[in-house]
């Protein structure tokens, strides 16, 4: 995976001053959030349905070679061809040859969060194979030249105001903020794209067992588009992707949409069996299904391989108070949120992103929400441990804690502190109602965006002391 | 073509062995079968769900209501192009013989393994202002329509004309997905796409403004043939 050249801390920075993002964010992370806690309201027995879920997912990676042998197996049954990719480079390689191989110089795509951790589309473009986003969220962003901030949302950090612009700039349409409007311009634009294209490359939600199926939702139509009109269809999915059978599908299904956007149900829960066949007078002649790895058979022997749970509906996102604040990119990885601070040091490694476990405040709200019930505060906290033991603390916290044991195993020197403490912060905090505005280096950096309270008057040891001489 | 499969499989059997996985069991336990529905009860829960999402139902009590319906339709979006499955796969009998005594034509989904070929039908067929499809179920619970691909029934009738057109028979309801494959276990085998579409195409993309008919049919109306 890419790492950013701009640290973390640069970056969260960034966010935060940024006005035009925190409004665009908290529309949709609020909405997200309502619409969420409607929908699994309509669920007779949201939290059984919840249970079977995660018993599911569990199920199928403990024994994930042996489903993934008989996916491929059933795949290659119904006319389709599998692919394994150990890693970002061998699938780009595998799309190209694909792509040679057809003499394709279109190509039009679903969303997919495989082709953003591979960084498909550049490999693509170094070929002279044009790519054409076809999700409009996606299509906004590939337009703005950026990455996607939310896994199902993609363009939830921008204002109708800034499309406009934006829109009215690279496809030269005249400048309008109304939402109405600018879809139909993409839809006119996009719809020649999908008629012209050589191939489609989509994401997959689920590869079913049990039947060589895939599963890809979505409410547009161009996934549908992308996977129909086009002579080659290759869907990219990652090896934990797998489900047993079309019931536990249906069992997926019900938590997904409700979780991800409010749905009950996707417009389009598309299943695809193979290429088409028996003179199907539409569909692709060519199906390609590459499974990319990339670390997760690696990640799944570890402490955090509950991580690969995960359905990727984005709740957690939406969830976290964290996401809210800073937004998507700030994380500078492909996937954001509280999965992605628990998924991106795992697949890439703890000492390239050491600071994303960091980026939480462990108050649950991101396992309380997930379909599945992930325990990502666990992870992270596993991750936190991971990445002291690599060194990578800030020189500060490791200065921080040298001192904080040598005066607390010292009974004087620790009272003294205390009280210094005390005093010191109640005349910092007197002319701002008991919030200190501006703590002194090193600790400068806590309040620079928040405020830190005072401390009590009397500490906890001499009301303990006065309550126990009376 | 390169391919890692041994390499990944033998890496996850590798970390099988030490795997962390929470609450995974050897079975997944059966469920408690998904149950009938009620018919009455699920004709309205389908029409309900399915005006929630923009979409319109019309009730015909024979075939000759139901083509009285379609002409209707057909009538009000215009146009004389459409994409439509052959007549032996919609539950409508002289559906097609009323089209084309109206002066409908339908065109013919035929996509050439060749590209420029192909590219050039796609062309012709995006001129389509309505298409008519036959759906196999129904799903109360969503007001989804399950739409099954075969040579006689090409998936961008469903998906390229702005209006979709689709005729359920109310025989065909199911209470939810999980009841639906249920009675169809071996589905997956027999075409290569199904297609679940739950009202009209839509975003949220700007805002989460909701928008209808993005790059799918902006028109979903269904007729249910209830005889
Ligand atoms: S961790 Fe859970 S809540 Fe977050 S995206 Fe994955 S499934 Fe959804």
């Amino acid at each position: 995976m890419h790492t950013p050249n701009v640290t973390f801390h640069e970056r969260v920075d960034k966010a935060l001053r940024d006005q035009i993002l925190h409004t665009a964010l908290d529309r949709a992370t609020g909405r997200f959030q309502t619409m969420r806690l409607s929908a699994l309201a309509s669920l007779e027995d949201a939290d059984a349905v919840r249970d079977r879920a995660r018993l599911i997912r569990a199920h199928t990676l403990s024994r994930l070679d042996a489903y993934l042998e008989q996916f491929a197996t059933n795949v290659e049954k119904a006319g389709g061809h599998v692919h394994f990719a150990a890693d970002a480079s061998a699938l780009n390689e595998i799309v190209n040859e694909i792509a040679r191989k057809h003499d394709v110089k279109t190509v039009v795509k679903g969303k997919s969060m495989i082709s953003e951790e591979a960084e498909l589309n550049r490999a693509l473009e170094s070929n002279d194979i044009r790519v054409v986003e076809t999700d409009l969220g996606e299509y906004i962003i590939q337009l703005a030249g950026e990455t996607p901030s939310h896994i199902v949302g993609p363009a939830i950090h921008k204002t109708k105001e800034q499309i406009g612009e934006l829109l009215h700039e690279k496809i030269s349409i005249p400048y309008t903020d109304d939402p109405a409007q600018m879809t139909a311009a993409a839809r006119a634009k996009l719809r020649r794209e999908f008629l012209e294209a050589d191939m489609g490359i989509s994401g997959v939600n689920f590869g079913i067992a049990e039947t060589g199926t895939i599963c890809l939702v979505e409410n547009e139509g161009n996934g549908r588009l992308t996977t129909t009109a086009p002579r080659v269809h290759v869907a990219l999915m990652g090896i934990e992707r797998i489900v047993p059978n079309l019931d536990d599908l249906s069992v997926m299904l019900q938590v997904l949409a409700r979780s991800a956007t409010g749905q009950k149900i996707t417009v389009y829960t598309n299943l695809i069996t193979g290429p088409r066949r028996n003179g199907e007078g539409d569909g692709p002649d060519e199906l390609h299904i590459i499974l990319l790895d990339n670390g997760r058979s690696r990640v799944l022997g570890t402490e955090v391989a509950e991580i690969l749970y995960c359905i990727r509906c984005g709740a957690c996102l939406n969830a976290c108070p964290v996401y809210r604040e800073i937004g998507g990119h700030a994380y500078g990885s492909v996937y954001t949120g509280p999965v992605g601070a628990v998924l991106t040091p795992a697949l890439g490694g703890i000492a390239a992103w050491n600071d994303l476990p960091q980026a939480s405040s462990l108050c649950g709200a991101c396992r309380e929400v997930c379909p599945v019930r992930i325990d990502i505060p666990r992870m992270l906290l596993v991750e936190r441990d991971q990445a002291t033991r690599a060194g990578k603390m800030a020189w500060w916290l490791r200065l921080g804690l040298h001192l904080y044991s040598f005066t607390v195993t010292r009974p004087a020197l620790f009272h003294a502190a205390t009280t210094f403490s005390r005093w010191g912060s109640r005349l910092a905090a007197a002319p701002t109602n008991g919030w200190i505005k501006r703590l002194p280096p090193p600790l400068i950096g806590w309040t620079r965006s928040r405020d830190f309270p005072a401390f009590a008057k009397k500490s906890f040891r001499e009301q303990f002391e006065a309550s126990h001489k009376k | 073509m390169r391919d890692d499969r041994e390499q990944v499989l033998s890496q996850i059997r590798a970390s099988l062995k030490t795997a962390h996985l929470p609450t995974a069991r050897a079975t997944v336990p059966p469920r408690v079968s998904a149950g009938q529905g009620e018919r009455a009860a699920m004709l309205e829960n389908f029409r309900r769900e399915l005006e929630l999402l923009g979409g319109l139902s019309f009730l015909a009590q024979s075939d000759e209501e139901a083509i009285e319906i379609v002409l209707k339709l057909l009538r009000d979006v215009g146009g004389k192009e459409l994409l439509s499955w052959e007549d032996s796969e919609m539950p409508v009998r002289g559906l097609g013989d009323a089209l084309q005594a109206s002066g409908y034509t339908r065109q013919k989904v035929k996509l050439a393994k060749d590209a420029a070929e192909r590219k050039n039908k796609l062309m012709t067929l995006e001129r389509a202002t309505v298409g008519i499809t036959g759906a196999l179920a129904g799903l109360a619970d969503t007001g989804s329509l399950a739409l099954l691909s075969s040579a006689a029934r090409p998936r961008l009738a469903s998906l390229l004309p702005p209006t979709h057109i689709a005729l359920l028979q109310t025989s065909r309801l199911f209470p939810n997905m999980a009841s639906f494959f249920a009675a169809y276990p071996d589905i997956t085998r027999e075409a290569s796409n199904l297609a679940f579409v739950a009202g009209p195409s839509r975003t949220a993309d700007i805002e989460l403004v909701l928008q209808r008919g993005v790059h799918g049919p902006k028109f979903v109306h269904v007729v249910l043939c209830d005889w």
